[in-house]
């Protein structure tokens, strides 16, 4: 279910960017994308790109394949960032596994991207 | 007041299991055969026929239940979904009574969630952010969600794996009270530590289990319920309360999450109705799909402040002799896991005084609390005092 409202988020992750919606009536960011800004209704939004460090605001240690095409990889990291020059937006990623053993709630973290072929660009995080 | 001249007069159950062979749709006509047997109805005395709004259209409709009792549906609803459409569901028996739509209601509900391949996870594929921004960083079920509001919640307010530990283990003690409870091995705090981790940091038991199951109740006035063959059970209230963000947003994005608004809208309307207060409130069943959700809705159904669901949850104790006897069946982490409807049996059967070894002593007054976030729904049934 790919929504044309979602595209800028890959097309931006494609070029190293991260970017989210933000609405130029009311100068907020939201996440996820929809047509209509949640804060004030305006439609008149736009794709904003942001430095990309983030900061922990929660995070899991999956240890339970519930897709069974990832029981390989278990366990893996789910965690949720929040960025500064992005309030309002918490972006759902995984952490690189060399961490995972000493998250923190509060831990800083930079992006990762990954294109490969024929995929979505997907956005990781590593500790900053 | 409106929401006091409605009962609950009849309740019906399938046995919940992992695994069933009889059907969704079998399984719902038996729990509604039940329901009618319990209330000492026949269908001809059934005009309306009440679900929730979501999950029972495309699986078990209503047109078809009706068509199978040969119910004459003057009425025809269902709100929300799952429990929070579940718990509010009084509110339909209300309208149509009150407005002379209908006299007598039937509310059925139940899953195949534990035979079903996509299980509960499938449900959520109905949402097209999580499918594009979730899904592909593993980020797929329900315990993966709770597990990031367990986690920040540790980290703000110093709740600690034992006081989750706690909440598993109480309400096991409660299903082995239960005749029909899935679960039937004792749980020790020992036991919780070594059990698995699911998704860090919950464990096997902080999780709901999974279960094929349907259960029904019939709903009427109060003056109708007292000829019945049960005594009345009385809905003194319902209510429901959501917020407008939707399935997509309401797990990650709300500031500061960990909380259900809609869980204190519901909780005042039934309140009013009943004029009452939550200090009026003998026991809760309340929609504890994980340990953590059940703490979270303690707090915003108001039984205590927000951060100090543990402390309450220690100090006033949740078991059966508890100050505040919560989940009394087991609820949906050690009873089954029908998204709640089974609470309101069990709420039904604590008021009949008919829950046997699980009886809480001087029960009158119940409050059932369900969960669909960002809806919830809750229903107060009173023992019939006259
Ligand atoms: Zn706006």
């Amino acid at each position: 279910m790919m929504l044309p409202e979602f595209a800028g988020f890959f097309e931006n992750a494609a070029q190293q960017r991260l970017a989210f919606p933000y609405c130029r009536r009311c100068a907020n960011f939201h996440w996820y994308p929809m047509p209509r800004c949640p804060q004030c209704r305006s439609r008149d939004i736009i794709w904003r790109s942001i430095e990309g460090r983030g900061e922990l605001v929660s995070f899991s240690h999956v240890m339970h394949a519930f897709d069974k095409s990832r029981s390989d990889a278990l366990p893996y990291v789910v965690a949720l960032v929040k960025f500064a020059d992005a309030p309002g937006v918490n972006l759902i990623t995984n952490i690189d596994a060399p961490a995972m053993d000493t998250l923190q709630v509060g831990d800083s973290v930079v992006p990762v991207f990954r294109t490969d072929d024929g995929e979505q660009p997907m956005v990781e995080f590593r500790l900053a | 007041m409106l929401g006091r001249h409605i009962a609950i007069v009849g309740v019906g159950e399938t046995r919940p299991v992992r695994r069933s062979d009889k059907g969704l749709r079998g399984l719902v006509v038996e729990a509604v055969e039940a329901a009618l047997a319990d209330a000492g109805l026949e269908p001809g005395d059934i005009d309306g026929v009440v679900s929730d709004g979501l999950i029972m259209p495309s699986t078990v409709p209503r047109d078809w239940v009706a068509a199978q009792f040969g119910f004459g549906r003057s009425y025809d609803g269902g709100m929300s979904y799952g429990g929070a459409a579940t718990a509010c569901s009084p509110i339909h028996a209300q309208l149509a009574i009150s407005s002379g739509m209908a006299k007598t209601l039937v509310y059925y509900f139940g899953v195949d969630w534990g035979t079903r391949a996509s299980g509960p996870y499938g449900f959520h594929d109905l949402y097209a952010g999580k499918m594009a921004f979730e899904k592909p960083y593993g980020f797929t079920g329900q315990p993966q969600y709770f597990a990031l509001w367990a986690r920040r919640y540790m980290h703000e307010y110093g709740l600690t794996e034992r006081d989750l530990a706690t909440i598993a283990v109480t309400q096991r003690e409660s299903a082995l009270l239960n005749p029909l409870s899935q679960a039937t091995q004792p749980l020790t705090y020992e036991d919780y530590f070594a059990s698995r981790m699911i998704s860090s940091p919950l464990r096997v038991p902080d999780c709901c289990l999974l279960t094929d199951g349907a259960c029904a109740f019939v709903m009427t006035s109060l003056e109708r319920a007292r000829d019945l063959a049960k005594p009345p059970v009385r809905v003194l209230g319902a209510g429901f309360g959501s917020e407008p963000i939707s399935g997509d947003d309401v797990f990650t994005q709300p500031a500061g999450m960990m909380r259900i608004p809609g869980a204190r809208i519901a909780t005042g309307k039934a309140l009013q109705q009943a004029g009452i207060t939550l200090a009026d409130i003998d026991f809760a069943e309340v929609y504890d799909c994980f340990t953590i959700s059940c703490l979270l809705q303690l707090e915003d159904i108001g039984f205590c402040k927000r951060g100090e669901g543990a402390a309450f949850i220690r100090e006033k104790g949740i078991g059966l002799g508890g100050k505040l006897p919560v989940n009394t069946h087991g609820g949906l982490l050690s009873h089954s896991y029908l998204l709640g409807v089974e609470h309101v049996i069990e709420a039904v059967r604590q008021l009949r005084g008919e829950a046997g070894r699980g009886q809480v002593a001087g029960a009158e007054i119940g409050l059932v609390g369900g969960l669909s976030n960002p809806d919830y729904g809750v229903m107060i049934l009173g023992r019939d005092v006259r």
